[in-house]
């Protein structure tokens, strides 16, 4: 089988478990929303103050959203030891970490999709540039999410999984964050796309070396 | 569909756990249409044995080959033949049991009407359509079971497979262990049941301390393995 065929057959695996118990994008999205309204209550001084505070509650509900959802994606390779059966199975590893991927990274986009519109009528943001935060937020969700599927399957084998995991990832996702979160803020102030095309380019960056990595470290990484 | 190794050589294995030897040196052939049973004492390497010949543990000197197949070279072309039962069901207990079934003839490349096949060879009732969460130990065997035949296996590897069955559900392993058997695959059968051991061996082996101690016919090992 196909790397691409077998990453889209666990995916679809990934997809048919979250429609039956939606537990991981009502968690994710629960906890996303539970960040942004504190954030507003606590932070919210005035218009220009909350439009400079806003990319930074966006995309620190996107990074905690988005460690819940991975954590609890690989949680389910854990039970059963159901890890164990796609490894035994005769499909290229890397199919794994792109299946688990496309899983995570779906279960990202419904967050977003509740969460930027919240952010915008908590911080009172004018979304005029819709199609470059879709951007911005999807270059960003590819880099949290490969990086985040690529270390979240060391827990499966992890007895400190969920620590392991939070003390791997975010030093490895802050150039992917920094660069969403100051081309964000560059964009609410309303900079030209010029501006703002470094930081795309180092996001885009990002995302092929960890999903390069993944793909060519994931059967290493699970070796034993 | 026939079966893709006429035999499994394993030579010198060796596995290393840091300062633990798990195995030390243990070689052995698996013919096809021919039951082993691999037996010793906890710790003597039979789950390590069971794990190096599914491609789940990588030997730390030593090879298998399984029939030309060099077994680290063309691990994915092995990996199409085998079929592993082991301690853990490696069902997702939110899908149901077809589901799962479906799940794993679909990564091994099988037509998912492979699964269907398995629920009425294995008679499993109604619950099979029920999430596996919802299952009875004894159930959840059954369906593991099935899931270890999803490729048709030319190596069935069973680790205690007996484990919660009620007596009919040993009665169709053992049925099901005979089949694979005379389809001539090569079955590994790890276990403490002398019952179900003395029902299917063709050939007896005992591990001690990672060493092959006995290597003798199913029927005579019950004295050598006391010797």
């Amino acid at each position: 089988m196909s790397l691409v065929r077998a990453a889209f057959v666990i995916a679809a695996k990934d997809l048919r478990i979250e429609a039956r118990t939606r537990e991981i994008t009502l968690v994710t999205t629960f906890f996303a929303v539970l960040v942004v309204v504190l954030s507003s209550l606590s932070f919210y001084l005035d218009r220009n103050l909350a439009v400079r505070i806003a990319p930074g509650v966006l995309w620190v509900s996107v990074a905690f959203a988005g460690l819940l959802a991975v954590l609890r994606s690989w949680g389910r390779e854990r039970e059963h030891d159901a890890m164990r059966g796609l490894l035994l199975s005769p499909i290229p590893r890397g199919a794994i970490f792109f299946g688990k991927a496309i899983g995570n990274l779906l279960f990202l986009t419904v967050v977003e999709l509740v969460l930027v519109p919240l952010v915008a009528v908590f911080f009172h943001l004018e979304l005029d540039h819709l199609g470059t935060l879709a951007l911005l937020l999807a270059l960003g969700t590819f880099g949290f999410v490969a990086a985040g599927t690529l270390f979240g399957a060391l827990g499966v084998r992890s007895n400190a999984r969920d620590l392991s995991l939070s003390v791997v990832i975010f030093p490895l996702i802050t150039p992917a964050l920094l660069g969403g979160v100051v081309a964000t803020r560059e964009l609410f102030a309303g900079a030209p796309w010029v501006e703002i095309a470094g930081w795309v380019q180092i996001l885009a960056a990002f995302d092929l070396v960890f999903f390069g990595a993944g793909w060519l470290l994931f059967d290493a990484l699970l070796s034993d | 569909m026939a079966v893709a190794f006429a035999e499994v050589r394993v030579k010198k294995l060796v596995k290393l756990y840091g300062r633990t030897r798990a195995l030390a040196g243990v070689s052995l052939t698996l013919p096809a249409g021919a039951v082993t049973v691999v037996e010793g004492p906890n710790g003597s390497g039979k789950s390590t044995l069971l794990h190096c010949l599914a491609l789940l543990a990588k030997p730390t000197s030593g090879s298998i080959a399984f029939g030309t197949l060099d077994g680290r070279a063309h691990a994915r072309q092995v990996r199409r033949h085998l079929g592993v039962l082991t301690h853990a069901s490696m069902l997702y207990p939110d899908l149901t049991g077809r589901e799962n079934l479906r799940f794993y003839a679909e990564l091994h490349g099988v037509p998912t009407s492979r699964a269907d096949e398995l629920c009425a060879r294995f008679e499993v009732g109604r619950f099979i359509d029920r999430a596996v969460r919802t299952y009875s130990r004894g159930q959840l065997q059954r369906v593991a079971l099935a899931r270890a035949l999803v490729a048709r296996p030319s190596l069935l590897l069973l680790d205690e497979p007996s484990t919660g069955l009620d007596t009919l559900g040993v009665q169709r392993l053992v049925e099901v262990v005979r089949a694979e058997r005379d389809r001539g695959a090569v079955v590994v059968l790890v276990t403490h049941d002398d019952e179900l051991s003395r029902q299917v061996a063709d050939r007896r082996v005992l591990l001690r301390r990672g060493r092959l101690v006995f290597d003798g016919e199913g029927s005579v090992v019950a004295e050598g393995a006391a010797s």
